[in-house]
């Protein structure tokens, strides 16, 4: 059991890496555009529509990982009350289902509209890239998510001696 | 409107029960959107709302300026603007106190978070405080105070956050928040001045630094100056000029402040490939978790509004005549109050939605109030009973009761009503720089 919490910790970096990849090209393409336009007034034209990949990438290549860890942004002024009930870690494991299973709606729905715009043929006005490529992207995603946060959930409940270490 | 009502008390209760912020506003709000239309219309609305969303072009703010914060923190950038602050100001009656409140507001207007520049600057600044015997009282106050500029002074992750949400420039935002960020940092200044004026032993001089010892300590800030000089220069159009021509929307000034900053790191030796990956992963997830929220806040402002909350505030107001200044008045009790239980980036998600639609429609200006939303939220951080800021300094600084702390700040919140005073009866002083962009 230890060894699949580490191969999952290992997979982990997998999606980071993708996504500090794309920072820094966004990064750096964004530095380059001003350059070269206010050097040669030749930016680069496509910058706009890559940014908006690049921030899909990084937002959703993140999102499972920062869901497996248990670090979405929550307001903690009852965790006192919470942990002198003694509830603390079923709480947590619990909210984390619960958190899990609501995504898988609106996944699902993703999933539609990202078909639709593949019968459609939809294509980004400069790059001519179909557009449900990043839909579908985001789809899988939130799957991903999904699971990790169920996961979470049910490891805490059910096996918590595993996370000891730390969360993932 | 009875809608809207339990919705907002629903998500208050889901997000205290310990629920992510982002799911409870998500969930209620889809919740709220079934129950005005159908489930069909609301999960389309909802999924629509995360593709578009997480391709927004405004959005690519938040990683850029976020990633500049942490390349120049990689550096140690906190203890040489210390160093730099105190150089020049150390040999003043209450001059470290003084020097904390600078070099707060220098790290401030990098990290872009308030939090965390008390908890810095509380590593950095205390030990020299106590070193020269500053009282508790002053020097836990002038931290505590100081880290409250971080969300006001440019770059301002919390602005975006706020830009995004009402569809107000970003830019105009930033540009806004410099000369009340300075104002700020001034009347804390007078602060400190006022409390070793009436208390002398609190802040004893230090010794007096020699300009060549100032020159050496600004060897070590200059690059990270002119990169936030650039920054804002270039965002507000005053690098427009010959020969160079330069002038950034948001997300190219992020860009090319997170590059220099980049650059900085790489040229003081201060990063190296675990430490970028460190940076850039800490960057991704950190935006990750705002972007989500951000799509939780847009969806329950979708149901607010299909609920037609905004409306009927806006006729409540009309039908009962009230002048707009009692309005204003009644949503900065509000902040205040709420202030007191949540932290800054939760009340702004869960109010805006509510308050921004009204407060617009009786004049106000949408960046002007953005500001105002901004310096009550830095009020309540450090207002008793439970303002955050003392606390996370009692939790580093540990020896020193909140008690001790919260009658320390008690100048510098004074002087912080003063601004907010200025800043409702003067909207120039937010106004007249972005009306010049």
């Amino acid at each position: 059991m230890k060894n699949l919490v580490s191969l999952t910790r290992a997979l982990s970096l997998i999606p980071l890496g993708v996504a500090s990849i794309v920072l820094f090209f966004l990064m750096a393409m964004t530095f380059m555009d001003v350059l070269l336009r206010s050097a040669f007034n030749n930016p680069i034209e496509a910058s706009t529509e890559l940014t908006r990949f690049s921030m899909a990438i990084i937002v959703f290549s993140s999102l499972p990982v920062l869901s497996g860890r248990g670090e979405h942004i929550s307001v903690d002024l009852l965790d006192g009350v919470i942990a002198r009930l003694g509830l603390d870690r079923i709480w947590t494991a619990l909210m984390s289902v619960a958190c899990g299973v609501i995504l898988w709606w609106p996944a699902n729905r993703v999933v539609d509209l990202a078909e639709r715009s593949r019968s459609y043929g939809d294509l980004t006005e400069y790059l001519q890239i179909p557009t449900f490529y990043v839909s579908w992207f985001i789809a899988i995603m939130t799957f991903v998510t999904m699971g990790a946060l169920v996961v979470r959930g049910l490891t805490l409940l059910f096996v918590p001696s595993i996370l000891e270490t730390g969360d993932d | 409107m009875t809608e809207s009502l339990i919705g907002f008390a629903a998500v208050l209760m889901l997000v205290l029960l310990r629920m992510p912020i982002a799911f409870a506003m998500a969930l209620v709000g889809f919740v709220g959107l079934m129950y005005e239309r159908n489930f069909k219309a609301a999960i389309s609305n909802v999924a629509r709302l995360i593709i578009d969303a997480s391709q927004d072009y405004g959005l690519s703010v938040v990683p850029l300026f976020i990633l500049m914060g942490l390349f120049v923190n990689k550096g140690g950038i906190a203890r040489e603007l210390y160093q730099v602050s105190n150089a020049f100001l150390g040999h003043f009656r209450g001059g470290l106190a003084m020097a904390t409140i600078l070099a707060c507001g220098g790290f401030a207007a990098i990290s872009g978070s308030s939090l965390a520049t008390a908890a810095t600057m509380s590593k950095v600044a205390m030990p020299q405080m106590r070193r020269f015997n500053y009282s508790d009282r002053l020097s836990t106050a002038s931290i505590a105070a100081g880290g409250t500029l971080g969300i006001l002074i440019p770059p301002s992750v919390i602005l975006v956050i706020y830009g995004l949400l009402t569809e107000t420039s970003i830019g105009k935002l930033f540009v806004a928040g410099i000369i009340p960020g300075g104002l700020g940092i001034l009347l804390y200044l007078v602060a400190v001045r006022w409390t070793v004026w009436r208390e002398p032993n609190a802040g004893p001089a230090g010794d007096r630094a020699t300009w060549g010892d100032r020159f050496l300590a600004l060897k070590g800030v200059w690059a990270v100056l002119l990169l936030f000089f650039l920054v804002i220069g270039g965002l507000y159009g005053a690098l427009n000029v010959w020969p160079i021509y330069l002038r950034f929307s948001p997300t190219e000034a992020a860009g090319m402040g997170a590059a220099g900053a980049f650059l900085i790191a790489l040229a003081r030796g201060g990063i190296n490939l675990k430490g970028m990956f460190e940076v850039l992963s800490e960057t991704a997830m950190t935006t990750a978790s705002l972007f989500f929220v951000l799509i939780g806040a847009w969806i329950f402002s979708n149901f607010v509004n299909l609920a037609g909350l905004p409306e009927a505030l806006r006729s409540a107001v009309t039908y009962y005549d009230v002048p707009p200044w009692v309005v204003m008045a009644m949503i900065l009790a509000i902040y205040i109050a709420l202030g007191c239980v949540f932290e800054s980036l939760s009340m702004l998600l869960l109010t805006v939605p509510i308050f921004f639609p009204l407060v617009t429609s009786l004049g106000y200006d949408p960046v002007w109030f953005g500001i105002v939303v901004v310096v009550v939220t830095e009020i309540s951080l450090i207002t008793p009973p439970v303002g955050l800021n003392v606390f996370v300094l009692k939790g580093v600084v540990g020896d020193v009761t909140t008690g001790t702390i919260f009658r320390g700040v008690t100048p510098f919140w004074m002087v912080d009503i003063l601004r907010l005073a200025l800043l409702l009866a003067i909207p120039a002083l937010a106004l007249y720089l972005p009306s010049q962009m």
